[in-house]
């Protein structure tokens, strides 16, 4: 049951990955691709580390410790990508 | 757990090549930092995948360390282009 719930997680990490990361072949603007990027890059990572933390569940302080570091520095990362492309935009 | 976890090796290794090839064919200086920052999320993701294969904490501490640093790294970056454009 719970490899079961880890494989769900991780599967369903890996598809939010192809689902944020596809429009940036598109032909969008900066700001959009940002969004999609950011959203599931670090919502489908986390998903990913949880079903590892299930797997794995000896290694849980570095797998918390990543979570905590993925939800603080990949948000702060898109919105300082966000703030710095768009300022370039109203130029 | 090893044949299932290496198929999503290589599922997460085929995720992060789509922005590998955004990078090469952006022109835009965002467009490349806004690939390249994906693909240092994804790298660290996919690091501690293998470090949970093999169970060994160390690789887990190195894609710890490139998750947090590699990002930093990118916000520094991110203002320094900023700035340059402004002066």
């Amino acid at each position: 049951m719970i490899d079961m719930l880890s494989y769900f997680c991780i599967g369903g990490g890996i598809i939010f990955w192809f689902w944020g990361t596809l429009p940036l072949l598109g032909k969008r603007s900066v700001l959009f691709k940002l969004h999609s990027l950011s959203v599931s890059d670090t919502l489908g990572s986390m998903a990913i580390v949880f079903g590892l933390l299930l797997k794995l569940p000896s290694e849980w302080q570095l797998l918390i410790l990543a979570i905590i570091s993925l939800a603080i520095w990949n948000t702060m990362l898109g919105y300082v990508l966000a703030y710095c492309a768009s300022s370039q935009e109203d130029l | 757990m090893n044949s299932s976890l290496n198929l999503i090796l290589m599922l997460m290794i085929v995720a992060m090549l789509i922005p590998i090839y955004a990078a090469w064919q952006a022109n835009d200086v965002w467009q490349k930092m806004l690939a390249l920052a994906s693909v240092s999320s994804k790298a660290s993701m996919i690091i501690l995948v293998v470090s949970v294969l093999r169970d060994d904490w160390m690789i887990g501490v190195v894609a710890t360390i490139v998750l947090s640093v590699g990002n930093a790294g990118f916000m520094i970056l991110a203002h320094l282009l900023k700035r340059m454009d402004h002066s």
